[in-house]
């Protein structure tokens, strides 16, 4: 132990030990930081939906909830809170207004904050209390359809309440579906007296519930199986709403980022434990011939693997932790909310990540080393006996399982592993050919560019190798920026900074103009009016709803309820037709329902329209972006089909903020308009998609940096064969320049060919990226073709040509003694 | 008074594959080392020297035939057990040095004392180190070191654990005449005084007369040079 240690310790200068620990600590603390940004960016975003919910969990039902539902949430110290949602008329003296209100515990919102005013149409301060029992809050809508301020009384069923504050924003509005009517809120106390809740009543009732992750999943668990049709269980970052989907497809970036960084990682480990065995094999042979026996070497070195993981892990995780410390301070001055502290219990994986690191890329090579024949020391071209296929297909497993371990599943580590196997294969080929014709183009020849080309070809194995690893890392580059690039891209198309943010709903055709006509003047920017009928599909191809779908089977969303029908005589804004003739006389159908009732062209359809029936067939189908804010519908009907039933009409509206006074001002000239507004909630997406695409780009730039330090070691590796050469032409009479030419000439092949491969590389992999894990559209990436070689002769040559600069600089006769 | 026998060699025969097919380096090769004698193995360039003196130092192994070490078959044993009885009988001197870099002129003489576990490991290594001439380079690295005091660095490594048979292969092969010279008495001097056996391959016919005996390597096969 104490030799294995004395050994090691000498052994550290000469560097060779450092260059192993540093790249144990750059794979430890690279995957550490990325592993524990990703999980504060995690905890951020959740907390962030979280406020939109109110509450962590939260679970909606129809009727009222067994009261072993709060004693359970209890018994697992979950703090929790209600909600009843109903619609009333509230009434102030004659005036009287349909309106959304909720009644909250004192305990609500459990996350977040009500946004509420003392001045009619003001922008809010904070409030994390609720409303005291007697008192109410007031939408400034409400307030101004009602006519009243603040200080005056109103009436909700039995119960009168005095109005003290105006509504901003209710926490939890927008988990609930969106409502119509303008919005109050009261305590729950005061539900009892006001008696409005009768049996029969439409109520929604939310129990709300926060705290510990594990508790909150034990909950759910219990929950989950007691649950009816008329019940929901909430999380903030559901699959299937925009949040939950964006911040889906982060996490699947960053999960790439990381899974790329672990493969760095191990390139990186790979290479710093072959440059070590390289140099070490003259030293174990030596030691051979001095009586050290195998078992011995192999005591030494398990002692010094332990040693290196030990200081190597603890460094690294030292040092990422500090990493991703700094990359959230860095964020901080960027993101709206402040991180949560990262958890110590997801320092395992950089943990994990060191220890597979050294079992699967030190140690199969270090076995290697002590296989080594004394007899090197004699004929010093005395292979090493072993299976080299061997320990690729080790390096290789241990890289498949870290990706396992680091995402969690199978999929993206296979399609990976396959992806590197299968470049592995072109770069060997392609490079063969490269260098060879290179080398055929160059015989007999003496100028720098002849040796440089003549070299690659000579050195062809490790040549091609480091073509392999030069043409991965700058590849894992590329994926990340085109990744970025276009998930990035597509976040801001989904919501551009004008994306409308209300809806008017309701609107009388004889309105239209004015209502215009304000809107202009307040310079707002407004979708087309789209007429709006109710109507629900009765039957199919002449077979009854109720025949094709008994009672108990799950119907398609375009039976399920009574549907919104319009006409228009253009596709609107964010439609595509995908087949058939828009302007023909049917129906033009919505892509996914179509597909979800299993629809085509042809199929014809009964529509119950206010007690007339209707039967056209579908005659086009087209694609909505339901993200556009635009309003959308299933079916539009050709206009002779709808024009003589009375229609609202919808439209969507972008209010900037200081727009949102005199919008609303104008629009309490309008009392039976309905406006909807979605703008705290489309502000939350676009915080959370701008939080999340600065917290990528610093992601990518900690990986480019480390892929640059692997670039680093790489070009080192194979310095001293380099070196050497270039040390013997100097000797041999050759002047500075041509020696810098050649050395000039070799990286800069090197970089031009791993760069064109890697972009070849990367846009395939893009493409399944962007099809099988993303589910965009494919995009062709021409900056990649640009990108790739740039950086691969911009980069390896400026690398090269620095750690190199020694053969240009000193005598030739000192290099020759020190290699 | 009887000689103990050091190394003895019977029917040896080597053959190494090649790309172009089998080749046979040593043939039939007999031969016994006295304890205490001095050997010369010359010949041309490709006559098999370096190969048997790694055979006779178990650093390979013979494809057919026996040798033994101090009665210890080499043929019979694995590399573990070879390991063993090099550190315990054998020490070794290289044409070109073979000194670890990263590890200065004392540590280089302290390691095979420290392989075998030596707590005195530091103050004999002095010791040899002023025998070669060496004191004032103790903490030197080889790079700073010249070629002779490389090589003297490299005779003080292999007298450390006191072998009973040193193998030397060229010795001289890559220094100048004046440092050969110093090496080669420092090499006689060290090789009296401790008693111990020594077997060099040299191409030097000087060096190979100061020898005890004198064997010629000749395509494989051996023959002793009477004088």
């Amino acid at each position: 132990m104490s030799f294995a240690l004395r050994l090691m310790l000498r052994d550290i200068r000469s560097g060779d030990i450092l260059t192993l620990v540093m790249a144990l600590i750059i794979s430890v603390s690279t995957v550490t930081s990325i592993g524990l940004f990703i999980d504060r960016l995690q905890l951020s975003f959740e907390q962030e939906s979280a406020n939109l919910l109110a509450a962590d969990r939260l679970i909606r039902s129809d009727g009222v909830m067994p009261v072993e539902w709060q004693k359970k949430a209890q018994n697992l110290s979950l703090k929790q809170a209600e909600r009843t949602s109903f619609t009333t008329m509230m009434f102030a003296g004659d005036t009287l207004q349909l309106t959304q209100m909720s009644a909250v515990t004192d305990s609500y919102p459990l996350k977040g904050a009500y946004l509420v005013d003392d001045t009619l149409f003001g922008t809010g301060k904070n409030s994390t209390e609720p409303p005291k029992p007697g008192q109410v809050w007031l939408s400034s809508r409400l307030a101004s359809l009602l006519n009243i301020a603040i200080g005056d009384q109103v009436e909700v069923g039995e119960a009168r309440f005095v109005v003290t504050k105006y509504l901003v924003r209710d926490p939890g509005s927008s988990a609930s579906s969106f409502s119509i009517s303008p919005r109050a809120v009261m305590n729950i106390a005061d539900l009892a007296a006001t008696q409005v809740i009768i049996p029969g009543s439409r109520v929604r009732y939310s129990l709300l519930l926060a705290g510990d992750r594990a508790a909150l999943n034990d909950y759910e668990d219990w929950i989950t199986p007691q649950l009816n049709d008329g019940q929901r269980w909430q999380t903030p970052t559901q699959k299937g709403n925009r949040i939950g989907d964006t911040i889906g497809k982060a996490e699947s970036f960053l999960l790439l980022a990381g899974t790329l960084a672990v493969v760095m990682s191990g390139v990186a480990m790979a290479l710093a434990s072959a440059r070590f065995v390289k140099r070490h094999l003259m030293q174990v042979a030596i030691l051979k011939t001095l009586g050290a026996t195998p078992r011995l070497l192999m005591g030494i070195f398990f002692v010094q693997l332990f040693i290196l993981f030990i200081v190597g892990a603890l460094v690294g995780l030292a040092a990422g932790w500090g990493i991703q410390g700094i990359i959230s301070s860095l964020l901080s001055g960027l993101m709206s909310t402040t991180l949560p502290e990262p958890s110590i219990s997801r320092l395992w994986l950089g943990l994990a990540t060191g220890f597979v690191s050294m079992l699967a890329f030190c140690l199969p090579l270090m076995l290697r080393l002590i296989n080594i024949s004394p007899l090197s020391v004699l004929q010093p071209s005395a292979k090493i006996e072993q299976n080299t296929l061997l320990i690729y297909c080790v390096g290789f497993a241990g890289m498949y399982g870290l990706m396992c371990l680091y995402t969690q599943g199978f999929l993206l580590p296979s399609i990976m592993t396959l992806a590197i196997a299968g470049i592995g294969i072109v770069v060997a080929g392609l490079g063969w050919l490269a260098f060879r014709l290179g080398r055929s183009l160059t015989s007999g020849a003496t100028s720098g560019w002849q040796i440089g080309l003549a070299s690659l070809y000579r050195r062809l194995i490790p040549n091609l190798f480091q073509l392999l690893i030069f043409t991965l890392i700058i590849m894992l580059g590329l994926i990340l920026v085109g990744v970025k690039s276009s998930l990035v891209a597509d976040w801001q198309q989904q919501l551009p900074d004008d994306a409308p943010n209300h809806y008017l709903f309701n609107v009388q055709v004889d309105q239209i103009d004015q209502i215009d006509k304000e809107t202009d003047q307040l310079g707002v920017i407004r979708s087309d009016w789209y007429p709006m009928v109710r109507g629900r599909v009765i039957s199919e191809n002449g077979k009854s709803i109720q025949e094709l779908y008994p009672e108990g089977t799950d119907e398609p969303d375009l039976y399920e309820r009574e549907l919104n029908l319009t006409w228009a005589s253009t596709l609107g804004k964010g439609n595509t037709l995908t087949s058939g003739d828009f302007t023909a006389d049917g129906l033009s159908i919505e892509q996914r329902v179509a597909e979800e009732a299993n629809l085509s062209i042809g199929d014809k359809l009964t529509i119950n329209i206010g007690g007339n029936i209707v039967t056209l067939p579908i005659t086009s189908v087209r694609t909505v972006d339901w993200g556009s804010m635009q309003p959308n519908f299933f079916l539009i009907l050709p206009k002779e089909a709808l024009q003589d039933y009375p229609a609202n009409f919808v439209s969507s509206l972008f209010i900037a903020d200081d727009n949102a006074q005199p919008f609303y001002k104008a629009m309490s000239q309008f009392p039976t308009v309905s406006i909807l507004n979605v703008g705290d909630i489309l502000k939350q997406i676009q915080t959370i998609i701008g939080q999340l695409s600065q917290a990528i780009q610093l992601v990518l730039l900690c990986i480019l940096s480390a892929g640059a330090l692997v670039l680093l070691a790489s070009v080192r590796s194979t310095l001293e064969e380099r070196l050497e050469e270039g040390a013997l032409l100097r000797v041999l009479g050759a002047r500075k320049t041509l020696v810098q030419q050649a050395l000039f000439v070799e990286f800069g092949a090197l970089g031009l060919f791993s760069g064109l491969i890697a972009a070849a590389g990367a846009e395939a992999c893009l493409y399944g990226l962007q099809v099988f894990v993303f589910k965009s559209p494919a995009s062709w990436h021409p900056l990649l073709w640009g990108l790739g070689p740039l950086i691969g002769i911009c980069v390896i040559c400026a690398i090269g040509i620095f750690a190199s600069r020694t053969v240009l600089k000193v005598p030739p006769m000192l290099l020759l003694r020190d290699l | 008074m009887m000689t103990n026998t050091a190394i003895k060699v019977s029917n040896l025969t080597h053959t190494v594959t090649s790309n172009t097919g089998d080749l046979t380096i040593l043939k039939g090769i007999n031969m016994e080392i006295k304890e205490g004698e001095s050997v010369a193995i010359v010949g041309s360039s490709g006559s098999g020297k370096s190969t048997l003196l790694g055979l006779l130092a178990g650093l390979d192994v013979n494809t057919s035939g026996d040798i033994s070490l101090y009665e210890h078959a080499f043929s019979s044993l694995d590399e573990e057990k070879r390991a063993l009885i090099r550190g315990q009988y054998v020490g070794f001197i290289f044409q070109s040095f073979h000194l670890l870099p990263s590890l200065q002129a004392i540590e280089n003489v302290m390691l095979p004392a420290e392989l075998k576990g030596d707590k005195d490991a530091r103050k004999k290594a002095e010791v040899l180190l002023d025998k070669v001439g060496l004191s004032h380079r103790l903490t030197h690295y080889p790079n700073q070191l010249s070629g002779g005091e490389q090589q003297r660095v490299a005779i003080a490594r292999a007298f450390a654990s006191s072998p009973k048979i040193l193998f030397a292969d060229e010795p001289t092969g890559n220094l100048d005449e004046e440092n050969g010279k110093i090496i080669i008495e420092l090499l006689f001097d060290l090789n009296q005084s401790q008693g111990t056996t020594l077997v060099m391959v040299t191409h030097d016919n000087q060096l190979a007369k100061q020898c005890s005996r004198q064997l010629i390597m000749s395509a494989g096969q051996l023959a002793e040079k009477t004088l």
